[in-house]
């Protein structure tokens, strides 16, 4: 049914957007790379491409004067959720332009700022792409070709919500939303593939459980340890 | 959302120079070389680099601008107010604390230039995501903010919903202290964007002014000419010294001074404190006998003595006395003439020439010749200002000739010694104890009997 694929479309989609929210934290600071530069660029050519998808899918239906009234609600509901996605995309990639300017990479007069990020991004944009890893083929002057591509990107994207909100007209505030307030409390069936990589469901509370664990099994692998010496000592003795 | 960082463009940029300021002091503390002093935290089993102490940064401020200690605390607090530096133990207060408190440095994303103002949208994913991590314990203020925005933005909640959901998975994909540090980051973001009751935004602009590089002008030879005619005028006005102001200023508070009830208490009290309107009803332009203050108030000027509809009064018998009450009456004939209604204007320039001023008038009053022509030229056409000329006059004669022997004569000093001075009401032994205060009548009621509070000041005591 159009509605389930455009509802998987708008949910990738936001993924990506997430991902690519997620990445931009970074630019300027100490995890900047040439391969975040090239995740970025993925990530976003990912987000754009699943835009134009979406448009097509739900132009069509929105122009319909005979859709019924349900149906149209739907619809205009994921329109939404849709256009204010991709406000939030336009937006980020404007930032990236920003601060990509503002820090190039290779120039020692400016460095980055140090901000203690280190490690790499490369599961964040895969996980945007759906796939199982990335690969990264950036040469060394990738960052400044590539700003140049990201403004083109960004006219590209900025003319696609103007031509959105020139064909179908949505009046926002008329549109119901699904959630409630606090509906992100409750439990959501996650039914992507990258989510059954082996990362467990359950929340974690505070952020010292893993170390609480390793600590628990050095301190129980000790006491064994003393345990079986004070067994041969008292054999012996 | 999307117009918003695009639309204000170089607005706010030009508006808060202070911090490209601020960013570049922060970009050169980046310096591998000359730069801040990094150290690492110690989680206990992770450790992150790049952290910074309160020390470290002012000393290097001290060494790098040449500025005292006082300056270089001035300058770290601004930098951590405005987010570019947030402490590690303590995020929610933010200051520089000078010890061994580590602060890190903030992502450039979340610089005030980069990302300002903060979208309601930003906010609202910022604590749905807050909301999941912590299972609802957000504070009260977050709390009530939230509320706010789902009633506000609620026909995009869905997408916050997801968002929110979706930027979770994707920090978790990152390392542990990775992910610590950039939730680190984004909290600090809000504290500074979104500051929690009783803490300063240091957001907050002052009220819009105007300023000079704004409206260009064009610096053509009207605008010279402008210039120098409204100069020109500036020279010709007239100036009185300081010392002359001032010296009139102190005469004019220190003979004011016992009058004022603010400054010098009023007897017998202050009505709004005590509830008792006697104050009011002694003092109304109306009452039979007036208090001695209010009699030694004509004596510090002709105009006090005028506008007091009972210091007239008497000022009207004085004359009478001397044979001299038509100056005062035409006085106020003039006065009426001026402040009275357009139509009546004609009738009642005739009368009063009738009366005051024809050569053989019952109460002919003595104006100089110069006057008395410039005058009768002007009853031709009479409009409302047509006697100010000879009212200017007799008002002069009076205040040079009558008023001076009005204040020394014995009418006057009897109305000083009969003057009643009232006492004032004993204070309360048991404040507390207040005699309960009656609502005002609504004006929408009749107003019923006007003695609604018999008893004066003195059945108090």
């Amino acid at each position: 049914m159009a509605k389930e694929e455009c509802k998987a479309l708008l949910d990738a989609l936001n993924k990506a957007t997430a991902c690519y929210h997620h990445l931009v934290l970074t630019v300027g600071g100490s995890a900047d790379s040439q391969n975040l530069r090239e995740e970025l660029q993925k990530t976003r050519q990912k987000a754009q491409e699943l835009a134009v998808a979406i448009r097509a899918r739900l132009t069509a239906p929105l122009r319909d004067r005979g859709l019924g009234a349900e149906e149209r609600a739907e619809f205009e509901r994921l329109w939404v959720a849709f256009s204010g996605c991709l406000d939030l995309l336009e937006a980020d990639m404007r930032r990236a332009l920003t601060l990509g300017t503002e820090f190039p990479l290779n120039k020692p007069l400016r460095p980055l700022v140090r901000t203690g990020v280190e490690g790499g991004a490369a599961n964040v944009a895969a996980r945007a792409l759906s796939a199982r890893s990335l690969r990264h083929e950036a040469e060394r002057g990738f960052d400044v070709e590539d700003l140049h591509q990201l403004e083109r990107e960004i006219l590209q994207v900025g003319e696609m919500i103007h031509d959105m909100e020139m064909k179908v007209n949505v009046p926002r505030w008329t549109v119901q939303a699904r959630q409630a307030a606090g509906a992100e409390l409750l439990a959501r069936p996650s039914a992507d593939v990258s989510s059954m990589r082996g990362v467990s469901v359950e929340q974690r509370t505070g952020p010292c459980d893993l170390s609480k664990a390793l600590a628990a099994t050095i301190f129980s692998a000790v006491l064994l340890a003393a345990v079986a010496l004070a067994v041969c000592v008292a054999k012996l003795s | 959302m999307a117009a918003g960082p695009a639309s204000h463009g170089g607005h706010p940029r030009a508006q808060k120079p202070h911090l490209s300021k601020m960013e570049r002091m922060v970009v050169s503390m980046q310096d591998p070389d000359q730069g801040v002093k990094m150290r690492s935290q110690r989680l206990l089993i992770t450790v992150i680099p790049h952290a910074v102490t309160g020390n470290d940064v002012m000393e290097w401020l001290i060494h790098k601008y040449c500025i005292t200690e006082e300056e270089a605390l001035h300058l770290g607090t601004l930098l951590v107010r405005h987010g570019y530096l947030y402490p590690l133990r303590d995020p929610c207060h933010l200051e520089l604390r000078l010890d061994e408190t580590p602060y890190r440095f903030q992502t450039p994303y979340f610089w005030m230039s980069t990302l300002w103002p903060a979208a309601e949208l930003d906010y609202a994913i910022y604590l749905a995501k807050k909301n999941i991590r912590k299972r609802g314990g957000l504070f009260d203020h977050e709390k009530e903010h939230y509320d706010q925005l789902h009633r506000k933005i609620s026909h995009t909640w869905d997408l916050v919903v997801m968002q929110a959901r979706e930027q979770l998975w994707a920090a978790k994909q990152r390392r542990k202290g990775d992910r610590l540090v950039i939730a680190c980051q984004e909290q600090t973001y809000w504290l500074v964007n979104r500051p929690p009751p009783g803490v300063p935004s240091v957001l907050e602009q002052g009220p819009e002014r105007n300023s000079c590089t704004a409206g260009r002008v064009q610096m053509t030879v009207d605008f010279y000419r402008r210039e120098v005619e409204c100069l020109r005028k500036a020279l010709g006005r007239a100036r009185v010294k300081s010392s002359v102001c001032l010296e009139a200023y102190l005469k004019f508070s220190s003979q004011r001074g016992p009058h004022d009830p603010i400054m010098s208490g009023c007897l017998p009290s202050n009505p709004w404190v005590t509830d008792n309107d006697t104050y009011w009803a002694m003092n109304a332009p109306s009452a039979a006998v007036p208090t001695r203050l209010r009699v030694e108030q004509w004596a510090f000027s002709f105009r006090e003595l005028l506008e007091d509809p009972v210091g007239r009064a008497h000022f009207m018998d004085f004359l009478r006395k001397e044979f001299s009450a038509e100056n005062l009456s035409f006085w106020e004939a003039c006065e009426e003439l001026r402040h009275g209604g357009q139509a009546q204007v004609p009738a009642l320039v005739d009368a009063v020439y009738q009366q005051f001023l024809a050569p053989g008038a019952a109460r002919w009053v003595n104006i100089d010749s110069r006057t008395m022509e410039r005058t009768l030229v002007g009853l031709g056409r009479p409009h409302r200002h047509v006697l100010d000329d000879a009212q200017l006059h007799i008002y002069m004669l009076m205040k040079k000739d009558s008023y001076p022997r009005f204040l020394k004569s014995d009418l006057y000093k009897d109305l000083l010694a009969e003057a009643v001075v009232p006492p004032e009401t004993k204070r309360r032994v048991f404040p507390f104890m207040r005699k309960p205060r009656h609502s005002s009548p609504s004006p929408a009621l009749l107003p019923a009997s006007a003695s609604r509070e018999p008893s004066g000041g003195d059945g108090e005591a």
